[in-house]
């Protein structure tokens, strides 16, 4: 049985089983065209066969004719060896994994640290609305004159890498790479508008210091937020808050000088 | 075909180098599941945020029982911290003083000096405490010179922003000089012998001081225009280094200046 589901992942799918040929063909006498045929009409679902003629794969869906007949469904797809028609596809959208919903909620539990996360928020590893974070910081840095990209980006990666070992050592169950990094990704936003407040100003003075740690404050707090509550580690929200304080503190140095 | 090879060779090297491949990347994924193991790593991070603030207050506390060996606590998590804290407040002492790093760049030459330090010094420490038979392991030498940087990190952090010379050596003397004597003490409860005690615990109030000393004048350009300012009653409290001003333009400002001078 399991064989036939590991021939389902490679093989084209088709109505063909050898179960129900084994049940319900009892003689051997009467014809095995009229046999297969009647078993592949009854069935709705496609399942894992073993022996797949060739005439076969023209049709995927419904199999209306005998075996030795060319097989010439209305439905079927041009190309061979697809599961779905062109109509069946799913959205662009949801194949990439891109979920406009999601990546909206998990902003406005970053913009506002103090309202308790749900720990499952994280579960899916999202890197889109992180990538399009990094992109906005690089972008406002721009403006203010400074093409920093690369700068963001070698710091963002190591600060993932650095806070995915931290996070496994203190951590009871371990945590992954994307998890962090989404994260990580999510929590950049309130830096965005550090930036975007250089653009307009110069942030070496006293109220540009001020300025910058309060948003390095709200950066942690919302980061060390969502990982004590994905990773249920109460108690230790200082303890995370304050490396990922000091990796939101070079972003800072970056945005301001 | 295989590399040139067609038939039954091709296909013999395919299989060939299909088995090596195999092999080697079960040999290397052994090998890194058993050195890279950063498991071993996790009792010495298992801390509550009121046990740091404990031993980061103690740090700068020197004991007065030395007959008896002190406990150390042997966490890696508040060392860490400290360590990566003096990267930042370096960075940010760099940057307010437009530190230019020649060869190299400035994060790289920040992380470089402060772990160089953590991790080179408590070696040779723990070195000399071999010698000198002290008892002492290696986890709690790390962990006694990184929670020794406290000081160094608030020092550091007030001299960088307020740029008192004087108060430089107040706060290295006070500062330094406490947590230096809270680490030489620990030192000395944990070693037999007149001798012993002073080597290690010279070595190691030395090149404790020294390295304040340096990370104050290294990387903070603006202290070398006050050291040149020191003479005088009336000196201001702080004065940055004048540039220099190009010897065009200084040509130009004297032509003009006495084009003004002669038609006035």
């Amino acid at each position: 049985m399991s064989s036939f589901e590991q021939f389902h992942i490679d093989f084209y799918q088709s109505n063909y089983t050898i179960e129900d040929q084994e049940e319900g063909c009892n003689s051997y006498g009467s014809d095995k065209n009229l046999c297969e045929s009647r078993k592949r009409q009854a069935e709705e679902q496609p399942a894992g066969g073993a022996f797949v003629p060739s005439d076969m794969l023209l049709s995927p869906q419904s199999y209306s004719g005998s075996i030795l007949q060319p097989a010439c469904s209305p439905g079927a797809p041009s190309q061979l060896g697809y599961v779905d028609g062109f109509d069946e596809e799913p959205p662009l959208l949801e194949e990439l994994g891109i979920n406009f919903e999601h990546i909206w909620q998990k902003t406005l539990t970053v913009l506002n640290p103090m309202k308790p996360a749900d720990g499952s928020i994280m579960n899916e590893t999202d890197l889109t609305g992180p990538m399009v974070f990094c992109l906005a910081l690089g972008a406002t840095l721009l403006m203010a004159g400074k093409v920093h990209f690369g700068y963001v980006y070698g710091m963002s990666a190591i600060g993932c890498l650095a806070m995915h070992a931290l996070l496994n050592l203190m951590s009871v169950s371990g945590v992954s790479h994307g998890c962090v990094a989404s994260v990580l990704g999510y929590c950049l936003l309130p830096m965005v508008i550090l930036s975007s407040a250089a653009v307009l100003f110069s942030l070496q003075g006293t109220p540009g210091t001020v300025l910058a740690l309060f948003i390095i404050g709200w950066c942690s707090l919302s980061a060390s937020k969502i990982f004590t509550s994905a990773l249920a580690m109460e108690g230790q929200q200082l303890l995370i808050a304050y490396p990922c304080a000091l990796l939101y503190g070079l972003f800072a140095l970056l945005t301001v000088f | 075909e295989f590399l040139g090879m067609k038939g039954l060779r091709g296909q013999l090297g395919r299989q060939v180098a299909d088995q090596m491949w195999q092999v080697g990347k079960r040999q290397a994924s052994r090998a890194f599941s058993l050195y890279a193991n950063i498991d071993i790593l996790r009792p010495y991070f298992d801390v509550e945020p009121v046990q740091v603030r404990a031993r980061l207050l103690e740090s700068m506390i020197p004991v007065k029982m030395i007959n008896f060996p002190q406990k150390i606590a042997g966490e890696l998590y508040g060392p860490l911290m400290l360590v990566f804290t003096l990267v930042a407040i370096l960075l940010h002492g760099m940057k307010t003083s437009d530190t230019i790093i020649r060869e190299g760049t400035l994060m790289g030459t920040a992380i470089g000096t402060c772990f160089g330090y953590w991790l080179g010094v408590s070696s040779f420490m723990y070195f000399l405490a071999y010698l000198c038979n002290a008892q002492i392991t290696m986890v709690q030498m790390l962990s006694l010179l990184g929670y020794g940087l406290f000081g160094h990190c608030i020092t550091l952090f007030v001299t960088y922003n307020i740029h008192f010379h004087s108060l430089f050596y107040i706060f290295w003397l006070v500062i330094g000089g406490l947590s230096t004597l809270r680490m030489v003490a620990v030192l000395v409860s944990r070693t037999v012998g007149h001798t012993q005690r002073l080597i290690l615990c010279g070595t190691l109030a030395a090149l404790h001081m020294l390295f304040l000393l340096y990370l104050h004048f290294a990387y903070h350009k603006v202290v070398e225009g006050i050291l040149d300012t020191l003479e005088g009653p009336n000196m201001p409290p702080f004065q940055r280094v004048a540039r220099d001003i190009p010897v065009v333009s200084n040509a130009v400002l004297n032509t003009t200046a006495k084009a003004i001078a002669l038609t006035l």
